[in-house]
């Protein structure tokens, strides 16, 4: 059976109309050798030419450990002629008690023209019953949002960092969750990118004796990567909407003023850097400063405490990566709501 | 699954990072440091969670032990058995600010002094270390030494408690080898911590699929209807090893099967298996309805004993082409032992739900295979239209070990004209649909004590329940007179043949496995 190795090529070429069938033919042949498994279907949108191949070497990966039938496709809305190519394939891994090969299945197509009027249809037909539909839309949303593809998603994946206009997008992805009845879990990626670090300074506040150090917090200080200012602003969100803050002022795009309950002025500094997107972060409270910082080799967390100028005892922590298959990864991991994100956006909304 | 009383405001930079209760900052303070547990599974566990970033930062580990050892001699040890014991690779750099954290104190468990020493060094660690006053001390010594150590840490005051910092104490299985013993224990730890404070670790209850018996019950609606005695013909719970008795003789000879695993592992199971819908998800209320299975199993007259439960104990036989001993051969056991090796027994559950249903449960060791399994077996459909010929039962199963998953036996047609019909499996196999491994039992279940949810510890009542069900079989395995068999089983089979009989004579067998 070609097409059911660990590969990134696109597969067989398949009608499709028989799209079906040929998985079907896919399976007996390989029935015992192999186990189909699937927890969810996981379509990936992209308008970006190659981004066929780049998303199967992407999902050869993710499906190592989150198994999935993946629709993977990439639209070319310009081609005058209207067209959909399709193929299918297999992404098969040794499982972790080694004894079997598991597979998950890929459904590959390239639209050409009338991107909008396809794609519902080429979504909902291929869907396998009775599981979540995963949206990975990987281009920035456009009108119009259709009401029949929306109303089936239960979670869109968007990555909203090199989003030109956080507004619009986001009154776009309003649009879709009013269709869906408010029922679509919406999934940042530049969210997710945040996860360790919130994590790790979290955990600082986990005893009830370090709680009193929330009103005692003054300044807050973020080092970010070129291009991941976003990133930044989300996780100032966060600390505001948690901590009760409320936007006072900006001095220059860097330098906000938040006010936190009983008018406490809390001063924030995003300071641009080379690094990670989010390279480290300080809060001050009181005279005590927590600091979250990447450690030199990269993928752990420096964790430390102390007042300033003290010597500390750092601890280390994952720190998770921010490629598209990790962040995939932690996001399929998660799963429920994401009360806290919106919370987060809605408090950063007109900085973003 | 639920915070103890005892448990803090939530944090609110917590909220949406993860559903589970949030560990604490504590000194774990273990006896028995220098053992195979210590070594084995409990600091390994202990590595992996610091290694996911689930472990505080402010957690230190006091080894507390006889052997005269310095701190980087212990951290040394334990580097080498974590290596070699740890689901994942240790990377040096994790290992290097972990093991900072690790402290050794030696003392004999008698020596009064140990203990003052030991409070004031952990007083020390609060300061350098944040662990705010918070204790978790983990027995890992034999249980002759709990006493003893329980004295001497009451006697230390380290069993008392600063406003806003906690004591737990962790004690390990055996919990007494009868009921009389579990009560003495029981009352001991009680002279030094309350209930609330005691943690009893059984860890089947850790494994993932044990957990999952709870989820697979109350959160999937089709099988609430069917979980009773109108459809529920029988429940079989079987724990098969191939290994023997290893390296264990000294305990085992003294315990046997029935005290090694039925009273603890198996009664667990069958409690999560058997048990109502608790009010909410919190230790207690999970813990109540546990112990009403306990109290309602059919407790057997000294006469019903033989016809209920069958013992046995491995002779010579081979494993896997491997030629092996008969138990009396083994080393350190006595060659007329009448230890059982293996037990299978019929029991009845005397409530509403569960009348006149009954629970085969087999445990043994050196059989065909090792396997931990719960199978619920369903009633047959009316003896009408294509069940007339059918003597298959839709067969719901639980995996616990190995290949964790469940699976369900359903009756197919067989594609062709005539009507032909055999069972077919459904199965779901935890390794194939969820890519990420299980945590390791000991992992779950420290972060649990550490966190204050002791949903998945022994509770006392549910020990002392247990005891008084085993203990009458005990009696009447040593009783001078009208004693039942011991029945003797070659290595690599499926135990005696008295165990085949007891289901014969309900016109049953046990499911093949």
């Amino acid at each position: 059976m070609p097409a059911a190795t660990e590969t990134y090529s696109l597969g067989m070429p398949v009608d499709i109309g028989k799209i079906d069938h040929e998985l079907k033919k896919l399976w007996r042949e390989s029935e015992g050798a192999m186990t189909r498994a699937s927890l969810m279907n996981l379509a990936v949108y992209s308008e970006e030419p190659g981004s066929l191949e780049r998303n199967t070497q992407l999902m050869a990966r993710i499906t190592e450990n989150h198994a999935c039938r993946a629709i993977v496709i990439e639209a070319d809305c310009n081609a005058e002629a209207n067209g959909v190519d399709a193929w299918i394939s297999a992404h098969c891994h040794v499982s972790h008690a080694g004894s079997k090969q598991v597979c998950s299945e890929q459904i590959s197509f390239r639209l050409n023209g009338g991107c909008t009027t396809q794609l519902p249809n080429i979504v909902l037909s291929n869907l396998d019953s009775d599981l979540p539909l995963y949206l990975w839309w990987q281009h920035e949303f456009r009108e119009p949002m259709d009401p029949q593809l929306w109303a089936w998603v239960d979670r869109v994946i968007y990555d909203s960092q090199p989003w030109r206009d956080f507004q619009a997008q986001m009154r776009l992805v309003d649009s879709a969750q009013a269709e869906a009845k408010q029922r679509i879990v919406l999934c940042d990626l530049n969210w997710t990118r945040l996860d360790k670090v919130r994590f790790a300074l979290a955990q600082f506040f986990d005893h009830p004796a370090s709680h009193h150090r929330f009103a005692k917090i003054k300044k807050v200080r973020l080092d970010y990567a070129n291009g991941f200012r976003s990133t930044a602003l989300l996780f100032v969100g966060w600390l505001a909407a948690q901590l009760n803050w409320r936007t006072e002022k900006t001095n220059g795009a860097d330098k906000l003023q938040f006010v936190g309950p009983s008018d406490r002025k809390i001063d924030i500094e995003m300071r641009q850097r080379d690094g990670q997107p989010i390279h480290e972060v300080t809060v001050t409270a009181g005279n005590i400063e927590f600091a979250v910082t990447y450690a030199k080799c990269g993928d752990l967390l420096e964790i430390s405490r102390g007042k300033a100028g003290e010597k500390r005892v750092p601890q280390l922590m994952p720190a998770g990566k921010n490629d598209p298959v990790s962040l995939m990864g932690e996001e399929l991991m998660r799963g429920g709501p994401h009360h806290v994100y919106l919370n987060a956006v809605n408090c950063v909304r007109e900085l973003l | 699954m639920n915070r103890a009383a005892d448990q803090p405001e939530p944090n609110p930079l917590r909220e949406g990072l993860g559903t589970r209760a949030v560990p604490q900052p504590c000194a774990i303070v273990i006896f028995g440091a220098t053992g195979d547990l210590t070594h084995r599974k409990l600091v390994p566990a202990l590595y992996n969670l610091a290694a996911d970033g689930d472990l505080p930062p402010a957690v230190t580990i006091v080894g507390f032990a006889r052997r005269k050892k310095s701190d980087d001699e212990f951290r040394r040890d334990l580097e080498e058995a974590t290596r070699k014991f740890s689901r994942q690779a240790v990377r040096d750099e994790i290992w290097k600010t972990f093991a900072q954290s690790i402290f050794y104190h030696q003392s004999e468990f008698g020596d009064e002094s140990g203990y003052k020493a030991l409070a004031k060094r952990l007083d020390e660690i609060d300061i350098t270390h944040g662990t705010r006053g918070n204790r978790l001390f983990y027995f890992a010594a034999a249980p002759d030494q709990f006493e003893p150590i329980l004295k001497h840490l009451k006697a230390a005051g380290l069993n008392e408690t600063c406003k806003g910092s906690w004591v737990r104490v962790i004690v390990e299985k055996p919990f007494g080898t009868d009921l009389a013993s579990a009560r003495e224990l029981n009352r001991i730890i009680r002279n030094s911590f309350t209930e609330e404070q005691t943690y009893r670790i059984d860890h089947f209850l850790g494994k993932e699929t044990a957990q999952n018996i709870l989820v697979l019950r109350f959160a999937n609606a089709i099988f609430a209807p069917l979980w009773n005695t109108h459809y529920i013909d029988n429940v079989q719970i079987t724990a098969a090893e191939t290994l023997g008795v290893e390296t264990r003789a000294g305990y085992y000879e003294g315990a046997g099967a029935l005290r090694d695993m039925v009273q603890n592992h198996l009664l667990q199971l069958l409690c999560l298996t058997a048990m109502e819908p608790p009010t909410d998800l919190s230790a207690d209320s999970i813990r109540d309805e546990k112990v009403k299975v306990l109290r309602s199993l059919r407790r057997w007259s000294r006469n019903e004993i033989a016809a209920n439960v069958v013992r046995g104990q491995y002779a010579k036989g081979a494993i896997h082409g491997d030629q092996m001993v008969g138990y009396r051969q083994e080393q350190n056991v006595n060659p007329d032992s009448q230890t059982d090796t293996f037990v299978a027994l019929r029991l009845f559950i005397d409530n509403w739900r569960w009348a006149d249903v009954p629970i085969y449960m087999r445990v043994g060791k050196r059989l065909s295979k090792s396997a931990t399994e719960i199978s619920i077996h369903f009633k047959k459909a009316p003896a009408v239209l294509f069940n007339k010929d059918l003597h298959d039962l839709n067969v719901l199963v639980i995996r616990i070990q190995p290949d964790e998953g469940i699976s369900l036996r359903i009756h197919a047609k067989v594609p062709g004209t005539s009507f032909h019909i055999e069972p077919v499996k459904m199965d779901f196999h935890y390794g194939t649909s969820f890519g990420k491994a299980s945590p390791e039992a000991y992992e779950r279940l420290l972060l649990d004590a550490m966190s204050g949810d002791a949903t998945l510890f022994a509770r006392r009542d549910e020990v002392e329940q247990a005891w008084a069900f085993i203990d009458p079989i005990e009696e009447a395995w040593h009783a001078k007179k009208d004693v039942p068999e011991l029945f003797f089983y070659p290595a690599g089979s499926w135990g005696p043949e008295a165990a085949d009989d007891l289901l014969a004579s309900d016109g049953r067998a046990w499911r093949r496995l």
